[in-house]
């Protein structure tokens, strides 16, 4: 190559190929396709701040987290919305702005919407993001799309914790989610301590997991029987996940905890690229990882057992949510943004359906957060054919 | 025998075991700058656990590896992967990665999260994909490439790290033999234009003896025989290493020893014809 021709190449290198690109990007490519302007990754624009900062921006994820809010944020309207009473929009939104920021005049809906709707539907979102990140880590260092905090022992640890205290006693709100967090978090380190050996082996990882999970879950039952019939009782919702009667005295410490954890994330965010490969080329290109695997793992760990902790083991939102969002921006990791908006995204329009589809009565949210997630990812699953998919062989023939 | 005794990579005493089995004990090795070394030997010789170790995968037992004089284990691993690229026997791929994006993992050691594509990188990965002819494939999955077409994008990815020394554990495995031709002449131009220093693992003795420069020989953990092929590459060593009897004769194209193992076993050996045929190769064994 000449020297004008790679100066030529260097200078419309910038401007020219984003467009080039962005046509390009969804079509399949054929044996035809024009020769690539860049080698840099197909599908991801280039942010350059400065004179050496570039960051890498994943176009689709990128749109398919704007199209996440925009939903959520429907979903979060429809919410305060509907329920036992139907709320007009315009009036929900002047609810709210009274009893939050003490706008406008007091209406009538102020205890529905600011007291009633609002705190729990923020604990929803709450909950969900940090089920949805969790999920996303776990899943990253297992490198199992079916590994969750349910697989690990997470939520196993806090249901025995949590169950056993209510059963010889302790009733005090303000004590049980902190022991769940505890017991969440003590369980799942037993599972990485015995499954630490000289590495962390993935598969390991996931079997000494599931042995702890099935052990807690015989301990919790063990509590079950042994108690009270009415804690049982209790027991039973607590370990189903709800809401119900829940909220800003768990949304406000989660909040405060999601808010303190956002630099992990953010540094999670990049660092789950460099542990999908195998252990000996991610050695080879310079990652450690032990110290990477440990720390997405106790990130993953923690808002899982802080999300448990806040609303009970709501089933499902772990494992479906970083999947569906992968599916959707069809990228090589798990889209930890795009993770936190699905879950919040589930478990909002769950609770909203476990609030309505039986009013009076209302279900748990974890039993619907399933409902709301599993057909869209069989969806999912399949029309998207080969891309997303996990293993190396099936999927589409070219 | 000619041994060099200096080089960036050096082994020192270094014994490497897994769990309970002492796999290499107190090997003394030093890999030659800017020259192709290729290590040979027999399943389980040790030969891929030696070059892990080299490439700091493998934590030995005792003794060390050396980079430039200093202990790899005191070593950054980022600042390690600056220097020794390697590439392992059966590498995996996140699902669904395209290829420019698994080439472009090659320039993880070099970038920062604030620094995620400069030019350098841009220039390195396009660089990259054009030497393994990959380029065409860039926005393809790996998952949807044949086995040959995946080995030459591992590669790629390699390369794109531009690393000083270059470690690859049977880098033709999977590929058919235009291809496996293609890939040892690419680490041959890559050793002479760029000087880089390159170490492989491969399994075809002749394919070795063709390419390298420098040949290891090793057998049950020791180093049996080291040098240049020609010197090195003897019907005796064959016979050493492997227990294969052959022939030794010049390659007729390059002139580097090319081994061709004794006659194939026959069904009909006894009968008079065949037995003249196998006389006359055990003659021709003789002679070689």
């Amino acid at each position: 190559m000449s020297a004008a021709e790679s100066t030529t190449g260097g200078t419309t290198g910038g401007t020219a190929d984003v467009t080039a690109e962005s046509t390009a990007g969804g079509t399949t490519h054929s044996t035809t396709a024009p020769p690539r302007p860049t080698a840099r990754p197909p599908g991801f624009g280039l942010l350059r701040t400065g004179r050496r900062a570039s960051f890498l921006l994943h176009r689709r994820a990128a749109l398919v987290a704007l199209a996440l809010t925009a939903a959520t944020a429907a979903v979060c309207v429809a919410y305060l919305c509907l329920g036992e009473s139907f709320i007009a929009p315009a009036d929900a939104v002047k609810a709210l702005l009274h009893t939050q920021y003490g706008i406008g005049q007091p209406t009538p809906n102020d205890l529905v919407v600011g007291t009633l709707r609002l705190p729990r539907m923020t604990l929803g979102l709450l909950v969900g993001a940090a089920f949805g990140i969790a999920g996303a880590l776990i899943q990253t260092v297992a490198r199992n799309p079916l590994a969750s905090p349910d697989i690990i022992g997470v939520t196993q640890g806090a249901s025995a914790v949590t169950v056993g205290a209510m059963t010889y006693g302790v009733t005090a709100f303000a004590v049980l989610p902190y022991l769940s967090v505890a017991g969440g978090l003590a369980a799942a380190a037993l599972v990485y301590v015995f499954a630490w050996r000289g590495g962390l082996q993935a598969t390991r990882f996931v079997l000494i997991g599931i042995g702890f999970a099935v052990a807690l879950r015989s301990i919790t039952q063990l509590f079950l029987t042994k108690g009270d019939y009415l804690v049982a009782q209790q027991a039973k919702v607590w370990m189903t996940g709800s809401l119900n009667g829940r909220g800003w005295d768990e949304a406000i410490p989660l909040g405060w905890a999601l808010l303190f954890l956002l630099p992990a994330v953010l540094w999670a965010a990049r660092a789950q690229r460099t542990v999908s490969m195998d252990d000996d080329t991610a050695t080879a290109l310079g990652v450690r990882l032990g110290r990477v695997r440990l720390g997405l793992a106790t990130l993953g760990i923690v808002l899982a057992a802080m999300a448990t902790g806040a609303a009970g083991p709501v089933d499902f939102v772990a494992l479906l949510a970083p999947q569906i969002a992968r599916r959707m921006t069809r990228t090589a990791q798990i889209p930890l943004l795009c993770s936190a908006l699905t879950g919040a995204f589930i478990v909002v329009a769950a609770d909203l359906l476990a609030r309505k589809l039986f009013a009076p009565i209302e279900l748990p949210v974890g039993v619907l957060t399933a409902a709301v997630g599993a057909p869209y990812l069989i969806y999912l699953l399949l029309t998207s054919g080969g891309r997303g998919r996990s293993g190396r062989n099936g999927g589409t023939t070219a | 025998m000619t041994a060099p005794t200096t080089g960036r990579l050096a082994a020192r005493e270094l014994t490497l075991a897994y769990e309970d089995r002492t796999v290499v004990d107190g090997l003394d090795l030093v890999i030659p700058d800017g020259e192709v070394t290729v290590i040979v030997g027999p399943n389980a010789c040790g030969k891929s656990t030696l070059l892990r170790a080299l490439g700091r995968l493998l934590k030995p037992r005792g003794g060390a590896v050396l980079l430039d004089g200093t202990d790899l284990a005191r070593i950054p691993t980022k600042k390690i992967a600056q220097t020794v690229g390697l590439l392992p026997q059966t590498p995996v791929a996140p699902d669904a990665i395209t290829v420019a994006d698994l080439v472009s993992r090659g320039r993880q050691p070099h970038q920062h999260w604030w620094q995620q594509w400069s030019a350098e990188d841009e220039r390195a990965v396009g660089d990259a994909m054009e030497r393994t002819d990959v380029t065409a494939l860039a926005d393809r999955l790996v998952d949807e490439l044949s086995g040959g077409q995946r080995q030459r994008v591992w590669i790629a990815m390699a390369l794109a790290q531009e690393t000083g020394l270059l470690l690859l554990d049977e880098p033709t495995t999977y590929l058919d033999i235009a291809h496996q031709v293609e890939v040892l002449d690419l680490i041959r131009q890559l050793n002479h234009e760029r000087g880089r220093t390159v170490v492989a693992v491969l399994h075809d003795l002749n394919q070795a003896a063709r390419y390298a420069d420098h040949l290891i020989a090793m057998k049950a953990g020791r180093v049996v025989a080291r040098g240049r092929p020609s010197e090195v590459v003897t019907a005796e060593l064959v016979r050493e290493v492997f227990g294969l009897e052959s022939v030794v004769v010049p390659d007729p194209v390059t002139g580097s020893p090319l081994v061709v193992p004794g006659a194939p076993w026959q069904a009909e050996r006894a009968v008079g014809e065949s037995a003249d045929a196998s006389a006359d190769v055990s003659v021709t064994a003789e002679r070689g």
